[in-house]
């Protein structure tokens, strides 16, 4: 471990479960030596061997890189791999990196975030959401998906209106009957493509109740242009024909109008 | 000789005998005062013309009714002379009329150049009472109680000649006229005298009654362009200054003249202290009006004397009280529309905008102590003669709101005003406080100001350093770039130098958290362009107080081994020097930059020179 006089605080890692599947066998002291090493190349993929291991030793070699300083490619593999095995100090880490001039590296850390419970982490992801840079936004917005960001749930509606591909996703991840409704009355705000995706990926959703995916599908019903009858053709071949669902009943015959010109 | 205007005199009305009998008596010949050889700058002469002088006793309009008045003349598709009685604050009369110059203001009438023609109007309801022709080019009117007065030029470009002429001002009857072999300027009367100019260098003084020349005065050291009159007195001169029409002025001399001369910042230099009466656009309303020096002066007593010390800038929109110095010290700015005209009235500055408004403006703080809207019908106002001596509104709830004005000054689109949006913020720069910071900011932050007017902008807002802007600057650096809020900071470095020159103000810790807080966030901004982050690192540097170093450090560890960091030579001198010198810990990293392997070369020959850089002595404590 290297020790930078007077940088960024990193405090030691605690203990935590091995994972589940049993990891390769990864060489962690010559990983770290590697990690640090001047060729960046060679960093990352340390970086990345290192976020296989679960040797809390790893974990501590790649907080130790990131406070003292990488190349741009290597910090993004570092914080990729940090996330591998979350750990409650790793967020002001990564919280640091979200500001970070190179948009790869400032993605690498906007998307680790959603794995930390961490406030400053969710505040710190649910701000990424503005980002100037589409690859940001899009991990931004995973990032409030996976961590179930709920005060994520507003900007990301604006993005929805903003016609921008980070928002369905995370839209679709994050929708419960209520939020799939607030959805819908963007209709008319939000540009057609977008918003038949993000309604088309909530159909998607195993989880989500056959009642609310009904009001979904009529919806999409009234969503204009080819987007909105692909989605909703995508949900009939997905969905098998038993047993019955009236959401796909409903798509069915939607789709069948649309393409006999009845629809829109 | 002979007069070019043999038969002009034509009563309105009246019979075809009637205007052959007053053509007949019309035909008289001119005769020649005017002259190169004279008796110039005799004083007793002079102290015997001005004792005749009939001046009121208290300032006071001219006309009979003894209201305050203003006669604006209205633009579009027919003139019209519009009169309104500031006193009882309602119109007077309006009128149409192909009003040509300016209006002069007689007891019971008012005069002016009505297409080709001097007309005269009835004062009480502007109905015409006489016509006479001007048979050459007209230079000027004028008027007193009882008659009215014209200078026109005759003749051709080989022989031209000039004429003052008389007119009774109830009939029209011409009562004397004077030729003159050279140029004579606009005139003015007063009391029973009338004056003008003649060839730029002498004040020519006639008894109003005969057309005799009572005196003349030559100047020795300056032109003499135009005579104006107040109700308690007479100036004239030029461009460069005024002189009293006094018997100190038979000198001619500047020096030995009660004679003044306003401090006027350059940026205004085009504006004059009267119209130019040889210039024949100045002759009626022109763009001329609205760049003047707004100014009265003592009309007796030794030495000049400006009253308040000082003079007023009428500058199209705007009024700028100006102090001894030339210093702006109030503004006015006139909403929408320019200021056509404007007076000193002896209480007040007043002056009518294009819309009709008339303003009146507290001389000493700019404060607005009166209003009125003359109904122009929408047409626009070419210009106004105020016959307003000793109008003094009582005011308004308007407080005066000179950093408002000024502001307004600035931000104002108009290409013409460059010059004097310079000076508006210029002046800024002297006044405290957090609004004007906040104001100057809004400047900077608005797209459409001019490159060059930012740049000015921006070192005002250093130069203020002004402590109690310190929260403005802190708001500005707190906004951070966002897609969806459609937020972006502005001017970036700009706001860190002003914060940077505070580094070395009593700012309370509190304060000077926030400051440094606020630069850091912009620091972690992906978003700050390197030149700006250059700023941030160096206000974080003077504002700090050893609060930014362990950011700083962070910093440069998380950059060392990025390659556009390393390409931005200033900005890693920047972060190095801030560090540089400051403490051993600072030292020992510098050193670690310097050797380690990944940091990139550019950055590690930087920290290298900073870690050699000795130890400064231990700043005393920080004064809260």
């Amino acid at each position: 471990m290297i020790a930078a006089p007077g940088g960024a605080a990193k405090p030691a890692a605690p203990a935590r479960p091995a994972p589940a599947a049993k990891a390769a066998p990864v060489n962690v002291p010559a990983e770290a030596a590697r990690l640090v090493g001047a060729d960046a190349s060679a960093a990352a993929d340390a970086a990345k061997a290192l976020g296989r291991s679960g040797d809390p030793a790893a974990h501590d070699a790649l907080l130790d890189a990131l406070a003292t300083g990488v190349a741009p490619e290597v910090a993004a593999a570092a914080l990729g791999a940090l996330a591998a095995h979350p750990a409650p100090p790793d967020a002001a880490m990564l919280v640091l990196y979200a500001g970070h001039r190179n948009d790869q590296v400032r993605a690498a850390a906007v998307g680790a975030l959603g794995a930390y419970p961490d406030p400053q982490a969710r505040k710190a992801a649910v701000a990424a959401l503005g980002d100037d840079e589409q690859a940001v936004r899009d991990a931004a917005a995973n990032a409030v998906a996976t961590g179930k960001i709920r005060e994520g749930v507003d900007r990301l509606m604006a993005l929805l209106d903003r016609g921008d591909s980070a928002a369905p996703p995370a839209l679709a991840a994050l929708a419960d009957a209520d939020m799939a409704h607030a959805i819908g009355e963007h209709l008319g705000t939000a540009p057609a493509p977008v918003l038949a995706l993000t309604l088309g990926k909530i159909l998607r959703r195993a989880d989500f109740p056959e009642p609310a995916r009904v009001q979904v599908v009529r919806t999409l019903a009234k969503v204009p242009g080819a987007e909105a009858t692909t989605a909703l053709t995508d949900y009939v071949e997905a969905t098998p024909e038993k047993p019955p669902r009236q959401s796909r009943k409903e798509a069915e015959a939607v789709v069948e109008a649309r393409i006999s010109g009845g629809g829109q | 000789m002979k007069s070019p205007m043999t038969s002009i005199v034509r009563p309105v009305s009246g019979h075809l005998a009637a205007l052959a009998l007053a053509a007949a008596l019309a035909a008289c010949g001119g005769s020649q005062v005017f002259g190169l050889t004279s008796d110039d700058n005799d004083s007793a002469a002079l102290t015997q013309a001005l004792a005749v002088r009939k001046l009121p006793a208290a300032l006071a309009p001219h006309n009979g009714g003894g209201s305050p008045m203003v006669f604006a003349v209205t633009g579009g598709k027919a003139r019209h002379l519009v009169a309104y009685d500031l006193g009882k604050g309602k119109a007077a009369w309006s009128v149409e009329a192909d009003v040509q110059s300016r209006v002069a203001v007689g007891a019971d009438f008012v005069v002016a150049r009505e297409g080709k023609d001097l007309v005269a109007r009835g004062l009480a309801d502007g109905a015409p009472r006489w016509h006479a022709a001007i048979d050459g080019t007209f230079v000027g009117a004028t008027a007193d109680d009882r008659r009215a007065y014209v200078v026109y030029q005759s003749g051709d470009q080989v022989k031209p000649t000039w004429w003052l002429v008389a007119f009774d001002g109830g009939s029209g009857k011409e009562l004397w006229r004077a030729d003159s072999p050279g140029q004579l300027g606009a005139p003015s009367a007063q009391g029973g005298l009338v004056m003008a100019p003649f060839l730029t260098q002498w004040l020519s003084i006639l008894d109003g009654a005969t057309g005799k020349q009572l005196t003349r005065i030559r100047g020795i050291d300056q032109e003499i362009s135009f005579v104006t009159t107040t109700a308690d007195g007479a100036w004239f001169g030029s461009k460069a200054g005024v002189f009293r029409l006094d018997p100190a002025a038979a000198s001619g001399a500047r020096a030995k003249s009660t004679y003044g001369t306003a401090k006027v910042p350059a940026q205004l230099a085009k504006v004059t202290y009267a119209p130019d009466g040889f210039d024949a656009v100045q002759a009626g309303y022109s763009a001329a009006d609205r760049t003047r020096i707004v100014w009265r002066a003592a009309p007796t007593g030794d030495g000049w004397t400006w009253n308040g010390g000082a003079v007023a800038v009428h500058y199209f929109r705007f009024v700028l009280g100006l102090d001894g110095d030339g210093q702006v010290r109030w503004a006015y700015s006139q909403p929408r529309v320019e200021l056509v005209g404007s007076t000193h009235t002896g209480a007040v500055i007043a002056a009518i905008s294009a819309a009709g408004e008339v303003v009146a403006l507290d001389p000493e703080t700019g404060a607005v102590r009166g209003r009125a809207a003359i109904d122009v019908a929408g047409a626009p106002v070419l210009g106004a003669t105020f016959d307003a001596e000793g109008w003094a509104p009582r005011g308004t709830d308007e407080a005066p709101s000179t950093v408002a004005a000024l502001v307004a000054i600035a931000r104002d689109r108009d290409a013409r005003f460059d010059s004097v949006k310079e000076l508006a913020v210029g002046t800024l720069a002297h006044l405290p406080g957090e609004q004007v910071t906040k104001d100057l900011l809004g400047m900077l932050a608005d797209e459409r100001t001019p490159a060059k007017l930012r740049d000015t902008v921006a070192s005002v807002l250093v130069a203020r350093a002004d402590v109690g802007g310190l929260p403005a600057l802190i708001e500005a650096l707190s906004v951070k770039a966002d897609l969806i809020a459609n937020t972006q900071p502005a001017a970036i470095g700009p706001v860190a130098r002003a914060v940077a020159a505070l580094g070395d103000k009593p700012l309370d810790a509190a304060a000077r958290t926030g400051a440094v807080q606020a630069l850091l966030g912009q620091l972690w901004s992906p978003s700050l362009s390197i030149a700006d982050a250059v700023e941030v690192v160096r206000a974080l540097h003077a504002v700090g107080q050893g609060a930014e170093r362990a950011p700083l450090r962070t910093y440069l560890l998380v950059y060392r081994a990025d390659p556009e960091f390393a390409k931005a030579d200033a900005l890693v001198g920047a972060v190095v020097d801030a560090l540089a010198g400051a403490a051993p810990d600072d030292r020992e990293l510098l050193r670690f930059v310097a050797e380690d392997g990944r940091t990139l070369g550019p950055v590690a020959t930087v920290a290298k020179v900073g870690a050699a850089r000795p130890l400064a002595a231990p700043a005393p404590a920080p004064k809260p």
